[in-house]
């Protein structure tokens, strides 16, 4: 007769489910849920791009104009992204109820001003990005707006320059 | 004397090593074999084709080592050869002992081991589908590949790009006679099965005489992904997606072989948190398929209340990692979330609360007459089918097999741990449950001793690095049983990875628990090894069409069913009520 402590055992627990969606989801405050970037602080360095496992998080360079580009139906909500961000623009939400009928709903786009290279004058990094990099490396400014190639030869021509290897 | 000396070993140590390196010198020094040790608990034997099957036979026969898993590699453009990696693992010892045979190029082909160590079958089948690599010796037949897929195309060779969808070869129409098939479809998709497999009972009226298996319908390529596009980074992430139930299992070993290959020391306190995490796991795993089992048995009740407990472990997991499931906290060199002296006071809270409920709940569940005499004597699997097939898990700790990972081959936190391993010998549905039920306990007190003695510092290391040509394997106690993921690292990602789940090698087992038993008794058998099919299939979505065979068969029982019960029979009765 053991097995009618089952009555007991239920009257015990009681109502255990919610009237979802009428009331609130039963989450904790840990919850990883869908990312946010904040335009402000993004400096587009792509560093999120790198470290995201499923590429939810994708950059593309095209003429003037950096594109980052989160496609919420790839991403698998573990917050890498959050973790390696240097200025802190990504933050984790709590929102999970991301189910739409267009799936251009799941795609946020972020777009970004590349610099032309003042040397040959083609478009490489954001502008955002070189701004944030002369904060932190002083006396960078010198180089901050040629290109990594023209930088390289430019480095070279000032160092035999400075040698006095080179008549300039 | 040997067996003290055993006993006081620790398992998995250098000493356990080298005793296993002069024994095994010893024993195969009339054949040809080049030993030598690899990382961690790994010794590899060099053996050619031609002894491959002695060496076999002394290892697996008279070391008493269990089959692990057998591994095909396609390593053409380092040697010209294709590698078989054969491991066994020797659980007095702790130590894995990897036979690696050479089939060269142009002349393909391995001698079968699968009559010398039957729980070696389905892994040479599984190379010989995946790789092209011929088994002799031995009955052949597709496992893992669909039928409409091309005989010469194998995906895991290197040369196989990733990606690639062949037309569907056209087969010529199987049609099945009647004496061919008196067999019972059960699936690929039935009521009492919850993912897609195929099994096909052979019945004398209500008993069921023999079985046959036909699964892989999800198997979606995680492997050759893992070798062609990702990175060694990205792959913990995908490696949880495994399993949707015992997830992180795969992420720990898949991370575990990587920081054993490239000789990364795991901060302790990270040992301690992916410990407690996969012992949670453990938790909610058990609590689901006891409430699976209870519903297989139509007490519908027990299958409530378990599931609603088992919602506070799901929720103490969401609190700890972040999720729920797919947890995502685990990384090479460590994990990525902490625990906080908060956490550890409203976790233990919560276990405490939790045991509570189980104790009550199990202890009326298991009295009731229905579920006690339905699990009585059913689904019985001798200790000799077990140690035969080298099954694992809660499924060989029902049948008398003292097999437990955490013991036999130490790994993160659990040499700081005492817990007991339950072993029942009875072979049957209600030993393999009570064994999950006294695991259940047994947990709860492990994550208390580990939280007890979480010891302070990092929680990860950033800088290593992971040298190319390491063969490295790594294993976890999964609810379900061993899991082992084989490593031989290459560049940026790995070069070859295999992933074994507990259900690949428990399936085999089915077929002798199901002999001789009663139809009814068929679903909650086969549930009781607590199948996972996501993790057995692994790999390729493509569509098979299959559909024919299934519905000549449903003629079939239509027409046998007729033939027993003729229609003026039934007609008869039908009037006289």
């Amino acid at each position: 007769m053991k097995f009618l402590k089952l009555f007991v055992v239920a009257k015990k627990a009681g109502t255990v489910t919610r009237k979802y969606p009428f009331e609130e989801p039963l989450i904790t405050e840990e919850f990883r849920g869908e990312i946010k970037i904040d335009p402000e602080k993004c400096v587009g360095c792509g560093a999120c791009t790198l470290i995201c496992p499923p590429s939810a998080l994708t950059m593309r360079d095209e003429g003037n104009v950096r594109l980052i580009r989160y496609f919420v139906g790839r991403c698998i909500f573990c917050g890498m992204c959050a973790e390696v961000c240097p200025t802190n623009a990504i933050t984790i939400t709590k929102e999970f109820e991301l189910a739409t009928l267009d799936i251009d709903d799941l795609l946020r786009d972020l777009l970004h001003k590349r610099v032309k290279c003042r040397i040959c004058g083609r478009p490489f990094l954001t502008t955002k990005l070189i701004k944030y990099a002369n904060k932190d490396i002083p006396g960078s400014d010198n180089y901050a707006d040629v290109c990594p190639e023209c930088r390289s030869k430019l480095s070279i021509k000032n160092i035999l320059k400075y040698r006095g290897d080179l008549d300039v | 004397m040997k067996n003290n000396d055993v006993k006081t070993l620790a398992k998995g140590s250098d000493k356990a090593v080298d005793m296993v390196l002069k024994l095994l010198k010893e024993k195969l020094s009339k054949y040809n074999v080049r030993i030598s040790r690899a990382v961690a608990n790994n010794l590899i034997v060099d053996v050619s084709r031609r002894h491959l099957r002695d060496v076999a036979k002394i290892v697996h026969n008279e070391l008493g080592a269990y089959v692990r898993t057998c591994v095909g590699c396609d390593e053409r453009n380092k040697n010209g050869c294709f590698a078989v990696y054969h491991i066994f693992g020797l659980d007095d010892y702790g130590v894995n002992v990897i036979v690696r045979t050479l089939a060269p190029a142009n002349d393909v082909k391995v001698p079968s081991i699968a009559d010398i160590a039957p729980g070696a079958d389905w892994c040479e089948l599984e190379f010989r589908d995946l790789l092209g690599i011929n088994v002799t010796g031995r009955p052949v037949y597709r496992l893992i590949l669909p039928e409409d897929w091309p005989d010469d195309l194998h995906p895991l060779r290197k040369d196989v790009p990733y990606g690639v969808r062949p037309p569907p070869v056209k087969r010529e129409e199987v049609t099945l006679t009647e004496l061919e098939s008196p067999g019972i479809p059960v699936g690929p998709y039935h009521p009492a099965l919850h993912e897609p497999e195929y099994f096909e009972l052979y019945v004398e009226g209500e008993t069921i005489i023999d079985v046959r298996y036909r699964g892989f319908h999800i198997h979606r390529g995680i492997e050759k992904l893992g070798e062609s596009k990702l990175t060694y980074k990205q792959i913990p992430f995908i490696a949880e997606r495994i399993c949707g139930i015992c997830g992180f299992c795969h992420s720990t070993c898949y991370v575990m072989a990587v920081e054993k290959a490239a000789k990364i020391e795991v901060p302790e306190r990270a040992e301690f948190i992916r410990a407690i995490v996969l012992e949670i796991e453990r938790i909610h795993s058990h609590l689901l398929w006891l409430g699976v089992a209870c519903h297989l048995l139509g007490y519908d009740a027990g299958f409530m209340h378990t599931w609603r407990i088992r919602e506070a472990i799901m929720k103490l997991a969401e609190y700890l990692t972040g999720s729920r499931k797919t947890y995502g906290i685990n990384i090479i060199g460590g994990v990525r979330k902490d625990i906080n002296k908060e956490k550890i006071q409203n976790v233990l809270k919560t276990l405490d609360h939790i045991e509570r409920e189980v104790k009550e709940l199990l202890d009326m569940m298991l009295s009731v007459p229905e579920v006690k005499r339905r699990l009585t004597g059913t689904g019985i699997l001798t200790r000799g089918e077990a140690r035969k097939l080298s099954v694992v898990g809660p499924v060989a700790r029902a049948s008398g097999l003292n097999r437990d990972v955490r013991k036999d081959y130490p790994y993160l936190a659990y040499k700081y741990v005492s817990f007991k391993v339950p072993v029942y010998t009875e072979g049957d549905n209600l030993s393999r449950t009570l064994v999950r039920v006294e695991e259940i306990f047994e947990s709860i007190s492990i994550i208390r001793q580990l939280l007890d003695r979480l010891p302070s510092g990092d929680i990860k290391v950033e800088k290593y690095e992971i040298e190319p040509d390491k063969v490295s394997t790594a294993s976890v106690e999964a609810p379900r049983g061993e899991d082992i993921h084989f490593l031989i690292t290459g560049k940026g990602r790995p070069y070859r990875w295999k992933v074994r789940a507990p259900t690949y090698q428990n399936i085999p087992a089915l077929r002798p628990m199901l002999r001789e038993q009663m139809l009814a008794d068929a679903p909650i058998t086969i549930a009781s090894i607590d199948p996972c099919f996501s993790c057995t299939d692994r790999v390729i979505v493509i569509e098979t069409r299959n559909g024919k065979v299934v519905s000549v068969k449903r003629i079939n029982i239509v027409k046998l069913s007729r033939r027993r019960w003729p229609q003026n029979e039934v007609s008869k009765a039908l009037r006289s009520s």
